[in-house]
């Protein structure tokens, strides 16, 4: 009798040690992971963040800017266009 | 150790006790064990809910996980506004260092009077004050490098506009707190806005997340708005509207470009304008969306309305004559002019030559009623279906109480008042062969809905003189456009001071379709106080509107419906190039 309730005991024992170490590890793991998922989000605002800049950079107003003045280009006009059309297309017909 | 002692003998024992020392004993430890159990019981099963909750006050943390703005896209997808997070700064003012010389560094970087920034800090009876909210990533680093105590840097949303001033008027602005204050950003802001979550969690002594408790609930993102602007169309219209209005030393400009086919608004655009990322020192002349919440008298624009609902009434034909001799016309004692005597006028000339007199006596062909009527079926005196803050609905008296000179007047576009986008959208009749469609701000693919106005031989007949006033001959050769046929009447209204007209001062307009055979745009221009010699529609207005359609047709890809020289040379370019 005696020794069973020193072998329960023992297992009693190892299995709350156990349950720490686990409880320590699953804290240990959810940490890490909301830091990823912080990272993440990070990152992805980033991309956000780029994105809009890349937009800014190529917008109307400063493509004509530097299409003028850097590369001294004009608008183009239908005098200076040469329309093509497809074999299909009814409302074809090249001016 | 020389002497022991006999325990068992000892005196002490010899001696007798009183019984109730032991008692006494037996009772205090049961007394202890008593206590602690009362204690456990008190904090395990009545205090219980309170000492959880302390406990929780000092490991478990809300959490709000913001929601992010919606973005709003023009219709091909390009952001025309995008929340970015920026740093905020923010303090502690008791723990703030007091070192001067920190804090002029401080006031340097983020451009703020040290006096101010000062009171900021020594607020004593508050534990959070905003420094500044939503810096430059490049202050902030700066910032953290002076290593102030107390201060902290938090990240906030902030709206970006990469447009600027070309579309400002449309999409409006957010606040520091992400609120709507203007345009699209104000009219939807519901929808873009989402709701914030929230999560609950344990944070353990270093500030980090170790459990989830509770349920988490998620932010729902607010959704993307997708607008029916072209913002490359939106861009030309404003920076062709600007360059109008700085030419011609005028007060302000509005433009309005609609797709005929589907009644879309491409291109809503003002001058002047503002940045929406630099709002300091805005005034009410740039924040004002004046195609859409000013109304003016649209004078001459407003006279294919009248001869078209003549047409469709059957009380005239296009060649039927009308004798404007001998250019004034007397009305119960009031007196219209012409610009010069036309002598007599076909319909299709009264249009051309923009005659009032040709206007007014077609308009007493019909009865109020019938104008009114058709009027309001064009949407004067309505508030446009327009999910946009501010949108007004212009002035239609009723009928009945019309005078003679006052239906007269009505027929040339005076004694009435529409705003720009009210009167591009009126042609939507015109353009859409007699249907009078419904305008939408939102990129929609479904056919556009429309209620018949005119007949399409109507709208036909109407183009056609829409046509020739852009001719020359007309009063709006300035509006035409290589390789695509115009239709547009031109427009200039004495501007209305106190109870009466200013004697020199004049609003341009100009409304359009393109190409006339088969419209796919209309473009409303109008220009506020020309002062710079030249003051008529057809110089001021319908240059813009010319320059207006020739780039947007090109933009939408529509084949020329004219033929135009070619001024390509045709020659052999080298391969290597």
């Amino acid at each position: 009798m005696v020794r069973l309730n020193l072998v329960l005991l023992v297992a009693i024992v190892l299995s709350a040690l156990y349950l720490v170490h686990n409880q320590y590890e699953s804290r240990r793991l959810f940490t890490e992971l909301d830091r990823a998922q912080n990272e993440a989000r990070k990152i992805e605002l980033e991309s956000d963040r780029l994105e809009v800049e890349k937009r800014a950079q190529a917008t109307p107003s400063r493509v004509e800017s530097l299409a003028r003045t850097q590369m001294q280009m004009r608008p183009a006009t239908p005098a200076i266009t040469q329309y093509v059309t497809y074999a299909g297309d009814k409302a074809g017909g090249s001016p | 150790m020389s002497r022991s002692v006999r325990y068992t003998s000892s005196p002490l024992l010899a001696s007798k006790t009183p019984v109730w020392r032991s008692k006494f004993v037996v009772a205090a430890v049961a007394l202890g064990f008593m206590g602690l159990a009362a204690r456990a019981a008190y904090i395990q099963v009545i205090g219980n809910a309170f000492f959880q909750r302390q406990g929780e006050v000092r490991f478990a943390r809300t959490l709000e996980l913001p929601a992010y703005r919606g973005r709003i896209l023009d219709r091909n997808g390009l952001i025309l506004a995008s929340s970015v997070p920026v740093p905020s700064l923010w303090a502690i003012p008791d723990d703030v260092d007091r070192d001067p010389a920190k804090r002029r560094e401080l006031a340097r970087l983020l451009d703020m009077p040290l006096v101010e920034l000062n009171k900021k800090l020594d607020s004593e009876d508050k534990s959070f004050v905003w420094v500044k909210r939503q810096i430059d990533e490049s202050v902030a680093r700066r910032v953290a490098e002076l290593g102030i105590k107390g201060l902290y840097q938090r990240k906030e949303y902030r709206r970006q506009y990469p447009e600027g001033e070309a579309a400002a008027h449309v999409v409006g602005f957010t606040n520091v707190e992400d609120q709507g204050q203007e345009g699209i950003e104000l009219a939807f802001n519901k929808a873009l806005g989402g709701k914030p979550g929230s999560r609950r969690v344990i944070k353990d002594r270093l500030g980090q997340v170790v459990e989830d408790i509770g349920e988490t609930l998620p932010p729902i993102d607010g959704q993307d708005l997708q607008l029916s602007i072209d913002s490359k169309v939106q861009f030309f219209a404003y920076q062709k509207l600007r360059e109008s209005v700085l030419a011609n030393k005028a007060r302000a400009g509005s433009a309005v470009v609609l797709d005929a086919q589907s009644g879309e608004v491409l291109a809503l655009a003002n001058y002047p304008s503002f940045e929406p990322g630099l709002r300091q020192h805005l005034s009410g002349e740039q924040l004002r969306n004046r195609a859409l919440t000013d109304t003016f008298e649209p004078g001459s624009t407003m006279k294919p309305i009248t001869v078209g609902m003549a047409l469709e009434a059957g009380r005239i034909t296009p060649q039927t004559l009308i004798d404007t001799n001998p250019g004034y016309y007397t009305i119960t004692g009031s007196t219209i002019h012409d610009v010069s005597n036309h002598g007599l006028l076909t319909v299709e000339g009264v249009i051309q030559k923009s005659s009032n007199i040709g206007a007014s006596k077609i308009a007493f062909r019909m009865s109020p009623h019938e104008m009114w009527d058709t009027f309001t079926a064009l949407g004067f005196g309505q508030k446009p279906q327009l999910a946009f803050p501010g949108v007004v609905s212009g002035r239609l008296r009723p009928y009945k109480s019309w005078r003679p000179i006052e239906q007269a007047t009505m027929s040339y576009g005076y004694g009435l008042s529409a705003s720009l986008f009210q009167m591009a959208h009126s042609y939507t009749a015109f353009a859409h062969d007699g249907e009078y469609i419904e305008a939408t701000l939102l990129k929609s693919d479904a056919p556009a809905a429309g209620v018949r106005v005119f007949s399409s031989q109507t709208a036909a007949q109407v183009r056609k003189m829409l046509q020739m006033a852009a001719s020359p001959g007309g009063t709006g050769p300035k509006a035409m456009t290589v390789g695509y046929s115009v239709g547009g009447k031109s427009g200039t209204a004495h501007k209305q001071e106190g109870r009466g007209y200013a004697a020199n001062k004049y609003r341009a307009w100009f409304t359009g379709i393109a190409p006339v055979d088969k419209p796919r745009i209309i473009v409303a221009v109008m220009v506020d106080e020309p002062s710079a010699g030249r003051y008529f529609g057809g110089d001021v207005a319908a240059p813009v509107f010319s320059e207006v359609v020739q780039q947007t047709l090109r933009l939408m890809g529509v084949q020329p419906d004219l033929s135009v020289k070619p001024q390509v040379v045709a020659q052999r370019v080298e391969e290597s190039v």
